[in-house]
């Protein structure tokens, strides 16, 4: 029977919001993206870092358990700017791995089959899916990153009291910025590597190496020209650098925080080009 | 079919990839790896230059009184002795001497001085010279263990791994995922003939793009440095050390070529390979002996002229590399790694030969 | 010399827990061989099995004597059309096939000549020197064509070769198959077009759901399917009487008057028992100008052995 004899009619009832209209996306990939057994193993070894910390948090605030030490053991277990440098540290390495593993699947896939004009003939527009791509994987990095933190301060905030929150407040609002910076820049990477080479397998690897070789390619700057600008070109230093001054903790030599984050910015709008410039609704013959 | 005739279809397949592996537009991004130190060595050609310039425009004194600053000395009696400095720069930071304590404001003063050859660098705190850093701006010495650092450093454990990871990956994964394989499979050539084939042209690829990028920047690192020093070091060790930062940049491709074509084969992602390799190189150094042997870093530092240096202070990200491995023989390397390699060629032709074409996977 | 058949024996291919092809056993001989059959039948798998691109989990295959196990060998003698595009990028349709002729071994300049006749035998030469990604969807099926016909294989295989083409090229494409099939050569072509295998094949494999539910030449399947009730155009004076005589046989269920009243459509269940009633009829008087069976095609085949399985 043709189509018009069936008397299809256009859908009247109400639509979802616009920005809720979104979720559409990452509630459809997220089942997908646990169901994958590599991201499910980085998923739990995440969770071994934030375990010992809190073991480290537990026994640092039950002096009892180690007052018979003796030792300078009080100062090193301190819950300072400089034990959560290192718990973000961690986490960080892991939110790159993540982002290798889960981001290069969001786009390269459209892209490789001509999934975009499908995308786009929805009431979706380019920032839109770009929105929506980004906010599948922050949500997918914050589970190693900003969860952990906030059960730590949880953990902190209830064994030391509130008088140590008051005091430390820049603390979680060193770690959240820093992480929230962090694994919005991951997502970035993530997406425009997916979205640049089209293959998720190769990707992948991109993601890996866009870190491993900009820390590289800075250090080498650094040393030949005699400079600390280089850091600048490297995003895991200059979060680092940005971080440690969100601590309040020395972040050695080199460019300070905010010309660190300007950096970010500069790195961000780049990505954001790259996205830019490769999610078109076009269907590409090749 | 006689070895000839194999030994022709090995060279045939080469030189059909060859021409995709050093024209495509994919490729052109492991050239950017390769040249890049280059690049970095003509901005310090450049850099030095500059420097030599507006140091001497200012002042230029004399070797014997820059050797006679000492530690302790106030920065008034220092201007006063040695004039006008190159460059002063004044700065304060803050800092909290103990935990617990209250911030205190430190304030500093660095006093630049020229002598033709050296630059010193004197750090003052509140006014009294703490820290003496006297260097020459440029000498052979101080290029060839800058070139050694990044040797080590960027090309054989960033450059050259993941510029192999990319070509020699792309060799059997790539063309799965662009679902051309089967035109390589369809050939009346033996399954190993063809990963000889491939390998071939991903190694002579990578060796010729590495191999000149090393090469290169040796070259470039010598630019900055006095002609006549550089006629001496010719005369002496420098052809030798440049052959064997070429011959380490081969074997490197060689056997990381061999471990990312054969990781194409068994598994669909490349990262996951690359990862553990990277991790497996790095953390090599704290292994048993035994376990050393089964790296290709390892031989392959073992070819070069200098130990891979060890610096302090190293960022996170780039302290994980930081493991280097006790040297080899070169003989003894040079077998080791083509062992290694034959061994891991050996299980990408069993895998070849059980590949399937099943491009809906990917 | 080599045994001139291709024979799968019981083989099965499993794509993980999904079914590829479950027992297949065939003996194909040369000529025009269509594999037949829905999307995901299986057809693509058994070419693909025979030319080694994929293994079988049990059973083996020869062809003409050869495994697929010795690409060596085999691709020596074996031609296949994919429905992959296997042209590398930025080739262009010449250096596509050239290309391929330089891996069969041929001298460059060798393969320089046939690549150019292979494509001047698709009707490519003009677009020969123009890339393959630029090409229709018809040009890519015979640039595909070109490089599997370049080197003068002994067996053809073609995935879905007819698709895409125009009607002028089809039928050249055809009279190409016939051409190979005349010389006693293998031709196995996959279609789920079935009128344009009907007319070309002299041979067809049916399959459904991974398992061969009929082979052999039409005429033959169909007298193999004995239950399956077959149906006949009767060119006839007074049509309406004869319907009257075939309804009172058991083995006629369902008579049909043509439009022009001068002809019955009949369906029956026993073609000798059709045939005896239908000399009874001539004989009582009445004129009977023609019979011909009216679905001996593979779609009425295909209807009825694969259509309640899709």
């Amino acid at each position: 029977m043709a189509v018009y004899k069936r008397g299809y009619q256009r859908y009247r009832g109400e639509l979802t919001g616009r920005y809720t209209r979104l979720l559409a996306l990452p509630r459809f990939v997220w089942p997908r993206l646990i169901e994958q057994r590599m991201i499910l193993i980085v998923l739990i070894v995440s969770l071994f870092w934030p375990l010992a910390c809190i073991g480290f948090i537990y026994v640092s605030n039950h002096s009892e358990l180690w007052s018979g030490l003796g030792g300078d053991l009080g100062k090193f277990l301190q819950i300072d700017g400089k034990f959560f440098r290192y718990f973000m540290d961690t986490q960080a390495v892991m939110a790159v791995i993540l982002a290798a593993l889960a981001g290069p699947g969001l786009i390269a896939p459209d892209l490789a089959h001509n999934g975009l004009p499908l995308y786009f003939s929805r009431p979706l527009s380019r920032l839109d899916y770009v929105l929506a791509r980004l906010f599948t994987l922050v949500a997918l990095l914050a589970m190693v990153t900003l969860f952990p933190a906030f059960l730590l301060f949880a953990m902190q905030g209830g064994l030391a009291g509130m008088g140590w929150l008051t005091q430390n407040w820049r603390l979680p609002f060193g770690v959240f910025t820093g992480f929230t910076l962090h694994i919005l820049l991951v997502s970035l990477v993530a997406l425009a590597c997916s979205a640049w080479v089209k293959w998720r397998t190769i990707a992948g690897a991109l993601v890996v190496g866009f870190f491993f070789i900009l820390a590289g390619v800075a250090e080498m700057l650094n040393n030949v020209l005699e400079v600390t600008w280089g850091i600048l070109l490297n995003p895991a230093q200059s979060l680092y650098t940005v971080w440690s001054a969100m601590l309040g903790v020395d972040a050695g030599e080199g460019p300070g925080a905010w010309a660190c984050v300007a950096g970010l910015a500069v790195l961000s709008a780049l990505l954001g080009v790259v996205l830019e410039k490769k999610l078109r609704p076009v269907e590409v013959i090749s | 079919m006689t070895l000839n005739f194999r030994s022709r279809q090995i060279w045939t397949i080469a030189r059909l990839e060859l021409r995709r592996v050093f024209f495509s537009r994919r490729s052109f991004w492991v050239y950017g790896l390769a040249l890049f130190p280059l690049l970095i060595f003509v901005m310090q050609t450049i850099a030095v230059e500059y420097q030599k310039r507006t140091l001497s425009a200012v002042n230029t004194i004399s070797p014997a009184l820059m050797d006679s600053v000492r530690e302790g000395e106030r920065v008034e009696a220092v201007l006063e002795r040695l004039g006008k400095p190159s460059r002063d720069r004044e700065y304060s930071f803050r800092r909290r001497e103990r935990d617990g304590e209250e911030e205190v404001r430190i304030h500093n003063r660095q006093l630049h001085y020229w002598d033709g050859q050296r630059r010193a660098n004197l750090i003052f705190q509140e006014g009294v010279l703490q820290n003496i850093h006297i260097r020459q701006l440029v000498s052979i010495d101080l290029q060839r263990l800058m070139y050694n650092g990044v040797f080590h450093y960027y090309y054989l454990k960033l450059a050259i791994f993941f510029g192999c990871l990319g070509i020699f990956m792309n060799l059997f994964r790539g063309e799965m995922l662009d679902k051309t394989l089967h035109f390589w499979l369809l050939a009346p050539a033996r399954r190993d003939v063809l990963l000889a084939g491939k390998y071939l042209a991903g190694l002579l690829a990578a060796s010729v793009i590495f191999g000149t990028g090393a090469a290169l920047t040796y070259g470039a690192m010598l630019w900055p440095v006095e002609s006549a020093e550089v006629r001496t070091f010719f005369a002496g060790p420098a052809l030798e050390q440049m052959l064997r930062y070429s011959a380490a940049a081969l074997l490197a491709c060689l056997g990381y070529g061999s471990v990312f074509l054969a990781a194409g084969l068994l598994v669909r992602n490349p990262i996951i390979p690359a990862v553990v390799l990277l991790m497996w190189e790095s953390a090599n150094g704290f292994l048993p002996a035994v376990l050393q042997k089964l790296s290709v870093l390892h031989y392959v530092q073992s070819l070069c002229p200098m130990p891979a240096p060890v610096e302090e202070g190293t960022p996170a990200l780039v302290r994980m590399f930081l493991a280097p491995a006790p040297a080899t023989s070169w003989p003894l390397a040079v077998l080791g790694l083509c062992s290694l390699t034959a061994a891991i060629l050996y299980l990408a032709a069993q895998a070849v030969k059980r590949l399937e074409i099943n491009y809906g996977g990917d | 010399m080599s045994a001139p058949e291709i024979v799968f024996d019981e083989v099965s291919k499993f794509y993980g827990e999904v079914l590829g092809v479950n027992r297949v056993s065939l003996r194909i001989p040369p000529g025009i061989t269509s594999l037949v059959g829905p999307n995901g039948s299986g057809k693509t798998t058994l070419m693909n099995l025979m030319t080694g691109l994929v293994h079988p989990d049990r059973g083996s295959i020869t062809v003409r004597g050869l495994s697929p196990r010795d690409p060596e060998r085999l691709m020596r003698l074996t031609g296949y059309a994919t429905q992959y595009d296997a042209a590398p990028r930025g080739a262009t349709g010449f250096d596509f096939v050239a290309t391929s002729l330089l891996l069969w071994g041929y001298e460059p300049r060798e393969a320089r000549q046939r690549a150019a006749e292979a494509l001047e035998r698709v009707g490519l030469t003009e677009a020969g020197h123009r890339k393959v990604a630029a090409y229709s969807k018809g040009m890519r099926q015979r640039v595909r064509l070109a490089q599997a016909v370049a080197h003068d294989p002994e067996v053809l295989v073609l995935d879905e070769p007819l698709n895409g083409l125009d009607p002028v090229v089809r039928a050249e494409t055809i009279a190409l198959f016939r051409d190979f099939a005349a010389r006693g050569r293998h031709v196995l072509l996959s279609s789920h077009v079935l009128q344009e295998v009907d007319v070309i094949s002299d041979q067809v494999v049916l399959i459904a759901n991974g398992m061969v539910v009929a082979e052999g030449r039409i005429r033959n399947v169909r007298d193999e399917i004995e239950e399956h009730p077959s149906q006949f155009l009767i060119r006839c004076s007074g049509a309406s009487r004869v319907a009257s005589l075939l309804f009172e046989r058991d083995h006629v269920s369902e008579i049909k008057v043509v439009d022009d009243r001068q002809g019955l459509l009949v369906m029956t269940r026993d073609r000798n028992e059709f045939a005896a009633a239908l000399n009874a009829i001539a004989l009582a008087g009445h004129t009977i100008e023609s019979v011909l069976p009216a679905d001996e095609n593979v779609d009425a085949l295909y209807e009825y052995l694969i259509g309640a399985q899709r």
